[in-house]
């Protein structure tokens, strides 16, 4: 139920939006404010239920492909933290959008609602389908919203950052597709066993279509071209759930639609290992041209591009600690990146630019500010004790399970983030004072919102076992239920085969086949219990089927023999 | 007895000079009148064709045309002021004029 | 009282930095600011009771020392390490000293930034400092330690750039910030290291110490264990370089003078430079089985003392006099560190956290009775005017250039000592192929060494007397009506002072060799005496007493050479920057050149992502562009401008497809 709530829910309080006052921005934003908070408490309320799904409805059938598509809802540690940040970013993005975009205050709530809602399908769907159906979606209010409320360069911005997400993601449509017409059904469990039992070449290339599409959403070097512009000329709170959250969704489909289905061969691995070193090269280029920007939100954009790269390095480090260092690093980004894009929005509020050199001595025009401002960038800085650390510092260590190179460069990459970082924090709340503040100051409940999430920063930090403990991607009932519908398909497919007049194949027994379905099942669980990684659990299943194979070839020959 | 094959003959001769109005004609209210004429000339086809049938059959035959009248009275509505719209805009009804959809 | 929790000494000063942190950000928008009496008792409070907690805890120590873990810390697959505390002898006396100075100088600081804007700030600042240093000396494991590391680095950060509205003080904090970063990477590398070795837990530093032992009593695969752990020693020698501003990553040291001068007598004088040598004494059982690092370390510190002794001689600030001297004593410690006499360099450095303490107070005091004047050239003749400063200062110094009796005699004499002891001899060969002449000598380095540490307190009996000189003998060289306003400091800033002064003076006696009190060496042995032990030392075959003489003959002649220089001599009038000029510059700034092109470097390379690769990827994106616009303008000129021929072509179409089915028969 919670997670229909999630889901859905966003969408009828976006359509509820609309009836109120489009001239009245302070009873909307009323609304607005009691919604996010809602999902927020419901968010919440979704960690502490831990691993929980929701029946699987069939929902409709593509042409072509053997199964129906489910309407099926997953949340384990990870999508539920993954939702929380964009609950929460959409709560405080809402308080803080109430001065920043006074006009229209509904409509960018529609569209802020909208986009939770996507996303947190994005972060939840269970089935393939479903998952790749919310990506998309996605895209649409987010551009609507950069196009219709950004600043000058918005039409430009809108448009590159549609074009560049949607054009990315059709290779993965295609490749999907194809897996799809060749699966029982598209739950990850029935991909992963397809995807097996292609040859590699085909492999190759959906795993390839697959990594564009999430390393555009990421972005991941050479298709970063989206990032800067967009989240410098979106909303500024529009930009904090636009890197707090939705760049979330590229490591998350690494992790979670990427990882689980691949075997392990030799030229995947190579992808794989090119991958991390791409990542590297993101977290190293963005580190560059942060140091650079002269635009505060194009700054703080290339430095989330360089933190993000650092996340999908540690991804495809594939060291064991990989998936809670992972997390722990996404949730303090999104966390530490939102509210300086927030805080960031507020000072052009106040001075009407964001040109770093214009900027200077906030700290002592509006104190409050620049004590929040510096204390945001130091969560930022993942100094020890915040969660920025304990994410970076794991990663670090996944990382060096590849050797000593990748972590070097990771280590560059933190040395350059504190050289930005500090030359950030100078330009805008040090120095001589350059501009008169004429701008809504910050408002004591936007400070408190911001504030509370530097304090989540330290909590998180002191005890990351909050996001770390229960972190498994794939519980035993989810599991299961995903075993019974690939069964009912299969068992169902078989029948019709064998009624058909051209004969079913021989080999497929129903019942032999259930039945080494059932014991995969019980072993990937059994093993998943024992704290073994999917790429683990992958490879030992394979190595069964392998040695079935061969134990059937043999059987094949003796019949022959006799 | 009229020959079913006639009215066929006629329909097609009225399609004809419907489908060279259409064509031929520059401005727009004959193109919409051509348009108009291929119509009906189908209507009148779908008569012909159902008086070949029995003749507690030959009903479903005659009831398309029916619908396609109220069809057509629509369409001929929204043409026509769409037509309207297009002369206030543009103070034209010659269709070389209207090269909006160029993109 | 031996049941009081370990973790009551960092709450304090945490408790303290939250309360004040709040007064400061409440009172942000008053016009008067807060009461300065209340915070100023509420900012001395809290490290009091920290200091008062840790002297309840050292009369009870056991021998072993108290250790306790608080909670875990981060728990997830290949890494678990637990939040702990380790109250040791060492820890103990790092705590003493921390906390008390820690006490005394915010109790200077009261008077010091009286009227300040930022009173509440400062303070809030200086409790999270001290709660850092606590965490950092108290932890029990590595990581722990590393919070407090960078903790302090950020303290630092946040009081070197405290008067933010200049931007010089802004980049002064960001170059320590920044240098203190490429130190804290080492540290971290080198905890990696020791994690692919020993896992998670050899970051506690008995794990590590039994780790080690049972690795070095099973002489099987000790190579390359040895050879991984050196580099983790070079990489925690790297950290080092960094929090102690050693050689190479030292310029931010005398740039960090930019802060307040309680700051610069309590972050970067008295305590936080010196955790590097902390750090080297708590991992004293791994670092005396790398000897290659140690050698690295001596040779190191000899260079940084003997540089920064020379550079000091050329500043005409006082606070960059001391720190120069700072960064020279620093090089002292590492020197004994590297001789593997971590007794030694603990002891120099509780010895140094009083005098140079006194000194920076002493300098503070001067500053602040002379309105703010840092140079040198325009003081002079204050000790009639300022004489309870002009006596503090002299017996700090006193201390420093090692005239028997004081505290840094006992301590320097010491270390010269021990680096005569180190058993270090590096055997020279080559020929000649012309003259088919072959050498083969060896380099006693404990006499090179000693030498140069000798050679070093010279210098530094010279600029250190130039210091005293310049400052309180001869006549004042400033303007006249600044010299009306000439005043001796408020009672709570001469407190402090006059305390720190007698440590300056008595601290050396917990370890007078000569006289036969060992008390700081037996107190420390439990920690690093069994390390201490595996270095194997030449015997001396100079008596001690050939040292100090030595010793204070370095002292004395340094003192007459810059009596003969600067005693008599007309000072030449301050124009212009108090900075070096010409060679001295040079020398001085050799650091800053080097930093500079590792910079340029960074800011190329910056340049070329910046205006080559991000536009050949933008160029990309306006290719893949411009083609899709491109077929989409000749897919649309199909789209005639002709409604009539549309409607033709239309036709034309349907008939076209009604032929083809005709003549095929249809498609299926």
């Amino acid at each position: 139920m919670l997670l229909h709530l999630l889901v859905l829910a966003p969408f009828v309080a976006a359509i509820l939006m609309v009836a109120t006052s489009k001239e009245d921005p302070k009873s909307s934003s009323r609304l607005a404010f009691l919604f996010a908070l809602a999902f927020f408490g419901m968010s919440i309320a979704n960690i502490a239920a831990g691993n929980n799904a929701t029946e699987a409805y069939e929902w409709f059938r593509i042409p072509g492909a053997k199964g129906p598509v489910y309407y099926f809802l997953n949340s384990n540690g990870l999508a539920a933290w993954m939702v929380f940040l964009s609950t929460g970013l959409s709560l405080v993005a809402l308080i803080t959008a109430r001065n920043t975009t006074c006009k229209n205050y509904r409509n960018f709530a529609i569209g802020i609602f909208a986009l939770m809602g996507a996303m947190n399908g994005t972060f939840l769907a269970a089935d393939a389908v479903l998952f790749f159906f919310f990506f998309e979606a996605m895209v649409i209010p987010a551009a609507v919203l950069i196009a219709g409320f950004g600043g000058k360069d918005r039409a430009k911005a809108a448009m590159t950052f549609a074009i560049y997400t949607l054009v990315g993601s059709a290779p993965m449509m295609v490749a999907l597709w194809y897996l799809i017409s060749q699966s029982d059904s598209s739950l990850v469990l029935s991909l992963a066993k397809t995807l097996q039992s292609l040859p590699e070449g085909a492999q190759i290339a959906i795993l390839v279509s697959f990594l564009l599409a999430f390393m555009v959403k990421t972005p991941i070097f050479p298709f970063h071209g989206w990032q800067a512009i967009s989240y410098s000329e979106a909303p500024a709170p529009l930009s904090a759930i636009l890197t707090g959250a939705m760049s979330k969704a590229g490591v998350f489909g690494f992790i979670a639609w990427v990882l689980p289905i691949i075997t392990l061969s030799e030229s995947v691995l190579s992808i794989l290992s090119t991958m991390m070193w791409l990542g590297l090269v993101t977290a190293v280029y963005g580190a560059l041209m942060a140091l650079r920007a002269t635009d505060g939100k194009k700054l703080l954009a290339f430095s989330s591009m360089g933190h993000l790269g650092l996340a999908v390095a540690g991804v495809f480090s594939l060291s064991e600690a990989m998936l809670p260092a992972v997390l722990v690093l996404l949730v303090a980004h999104g966390i530490s990146a939102g509210a300086q894009f927030l805080l960031m929005g507020i000072a052009e509020r106040m001075t009407g630019t964001r040109e770093l050199d214009k900027l200077g001595a906030l700290s002592r025009v509006t104190p409050v500010f620049g004590t929040l401002f510096g204390f945001v960038a130091i969560l930022a800085l993942a100094i020890p004790g915040t969660a920025g650390f304990v994410g970076e510092f794991t990663v670090l260590m996944s990382l060096w399970d590849m050797g000593p190179a990748p972590a070097l460069v990771a280590g560059l990459c933190i040395i350059l983030s504190a050289a930005y970082m500090l030359r950030f924090v100078q330009k805008v709340i040090f120095g001589e004072q350059k501009c008169e503040v004429t701008g809504t100051r910050m408002t004591a409940l936007e400070g408190s919102s911001i504030g509370i999430m530097g304090v989540l920063l330290l909590v998180f930090g002191m005890h990351p076992a909050f996001i770390t403990n229960a972190l498994h991607l794939f519980d035993e009932q989810v599991i299961e239920t995903m075993v019974k519908l690939t069964e009912e398909k299969s068992a169902a497919v078989d029948a019709s085969e064998e009624l058909g007049e051209e004969g079913a194949a021989p080999s497929s027994i129903p019942g032999v086949e259930t039945e080494n379905d059932e014991k995969i099942s019980e072993l990937k669980s059994n093993l998943a219990a024992e704290g073994l990684s999917e790429e683990e659990i992958a490879s030992i299943i394979q190595q069964i089927h392998e040695m079935e194979a061969e134990i059937a070839a043999e059987d094949a020959v003796e019949g022959g023999n006799k | 007895m009229l020959q079913p094959m006639y009215i066929q003959i006629l329909a097609l001769v009225i399609f004809t000079i419907g489908l060279i109005v259409a064509v031929s004609r520059r401005n727009i209210f004959f193109v919409l009148m051509g348009v108009e004429l291929a119509l009906n000339a189908v209507n009148l086809s779908f008569v012909g064709f159902a008086k070949t049938l029995p003749s507690d059959m030959s009903i479903t035959g005659q009831i398309v045309p029916l619908f396609t009248i109220a069809v057509a009275a629509a369409e001929a509505c929204v043409g026509l002021a769409m037509v309207i719209m297009i002369f206030r805009n543009r103070e034209s009804v010659d269709s070389n004029d209207f090269t909006n959809l160029k993109g | 009282m031996t049941n009081l929790p370990l973790w009551f000494i960092p709450l304090f000063p945490l408790i303290g930095c939250i309360v004040l942190g709040a007064i400061a950000l409440i009172s942000s928008g008053s016009k008067k600011g807060p009461s300065e009496g209340i915070v100023g008792a509420l900012s001395v409070l809290f490290p009091a009771l920290a200091f008062v907690s840790v002297v309840l805890l050292s009369f009870n120590m056991p021998e072993g020392g108290i250790r306790s873990t608080l909670c875990n810390w981060i728990d997830i697959p290949m890494f678990n390490v637990d939040i702990g505390f380790l109250f040791d002898s060492l820890s103990r006396i790092m705590l003493l000293f921390v906390t008390g100075i820690g006490t005394l100088i915010a109790m200077y600081s009261l008077g010091y930034m009286h009227g300040d804007r930022g009173f509440a700030r400062f303070f809030a600042y200086i409790n999270l400092f001290l709660f850092s240093m606590i965490v950092l000396v108290l932890s029990d494991s590595l990581l722990f330690t590393f919070l407090g590391w960078e903790g302090v680095g950020l303290c630092s950060y946040l009081l070197i750039g405290f008067w933010n509205h200049d931007v010089n003080n802004c980049k002064a904090a960001n170059k320590a910030f920044i240098v203190n970063r490429v130190g804290d990477i080492g540290f971290l590398l080198g905890m990696l290291l020791l994690m692919t070795i020993g896992g998670s837990n050899i970051l506690n530093y008995d794990a590590l110490n039994a780790f080690i032992n049972m690795i070095m009593g099973s002489a099987e695969n000790a190579n390359i264990v040895v050879l991984i752990l050196s580099i983790a020693g070079i990489c925690f020698f790297i950290g080092c370089t960094g929090k102690s501003a050693q050689i190479p990553l030292l310029t931010w040291l005398p740039d960090a003078m930019a802060g307040p001068t309680p700051v610069s007598a309590l972050i970067h004088a008295a305590t936080m430079v010196t955790s590097g040598v902390y750090l080297l004494a708590r991992l004293s059982t791994m670092f005396v089985h790398l000897t290659a690092v140690l050698h690295i370390i001596v040779i190191i510190g000899m260079l940084t003392a003997f540089w920064a002794a020379v550079a000091g001689l050329f500043q005409n600030d006082i606070k960059k006099v001391l720190a120069y001297s700072t960064v020279s004593q620093l090089g002292y410690m590492f020197m004994a560190s590297g001789a593997a006499a971590f007794d030694a360099s603990i002891f120099h450095v509780f010895t140094h956290a009083f005098f140079k303490a006194a000194l920076f107070l002493g300098a503070g005091a001067v500053i602040h009775s002379l309105a703010g004047e840092q140079d040198m050239r325009k003081m002079g003749g204050l000790l009639k005017k300022t004489p309870v400063t002009a006596c503090v200062m002299i017996f700090a110094f006193l201390a420093i250039i090692g005239i028997p009796g004081f505290s840094g005699f006992w301590s320097k004499d010491l270390i010269l000592e021990r680096l005569y002891m180190m058993d270090w001899v590096v055997p020279v060969e080559f020929t000649i192929p012309l003259f088919n002449l072959h050498y083969s000598f060896e380099i006693l380095m404990n006499q090179v060494v000693y030498v140069v540490g000798l050679l070093t307190a010279v210098i530094t009996a010279v600029y250190m007397s130039r210091l005293i000189i310049l400052t309180f003998f001869g006549s004042y060289r400033g303007s006249k009506e600044s010299e009306a306003h000439i005043h001796e400091a408020p009672a709570t800033m001469l407190i402090p002072m006059v305390i720190l002064a007698f440590g300056a003076v008595f601290a050396g006696y917990f370890w007078a060799d000569s006289m036969g009190i060992k008390y700081f060496e037996e107190s420390l042995a439990p920690v690093v005496g069994a390390a201490q032990a595996v270095i194997h030392h030449s015997e001396a075959h100079v008596g001690a007493a050939v040292f100090a003489g030595l010793g204070t003959l370095a002292a004395l002649l340094g003192m007459g050479i810059a009596w003969a220089k600067y005693g008599k001599a007309r000072i030449p009038a301050a124009k212009g920057s108090s900075a070096p000029q010409g060679k001295m510059a040079t020398w001085t700034f050799f650091w800053d050149y080097v930093h500079g092109v590792v910079i340029t470097v960074v800011n190329a390379i910056a340049w070329v992502v910046d205006s080559c690769v991000d536009k050949l990827v933008q160029f990309a994106q306006w290719l893949v562009g411009g083609i899709a616009e491109i077929l989409g303008d000749g897919a649309a000129s199909f789209q005639v401008r002709k409604v009539r021929l549309q409607i033709a072509l239309s036709i034309a179409g349907v008939a076209a497809l009604v032929i083809v089915v005709l003549l095929t028969g249809g498609l299926i």
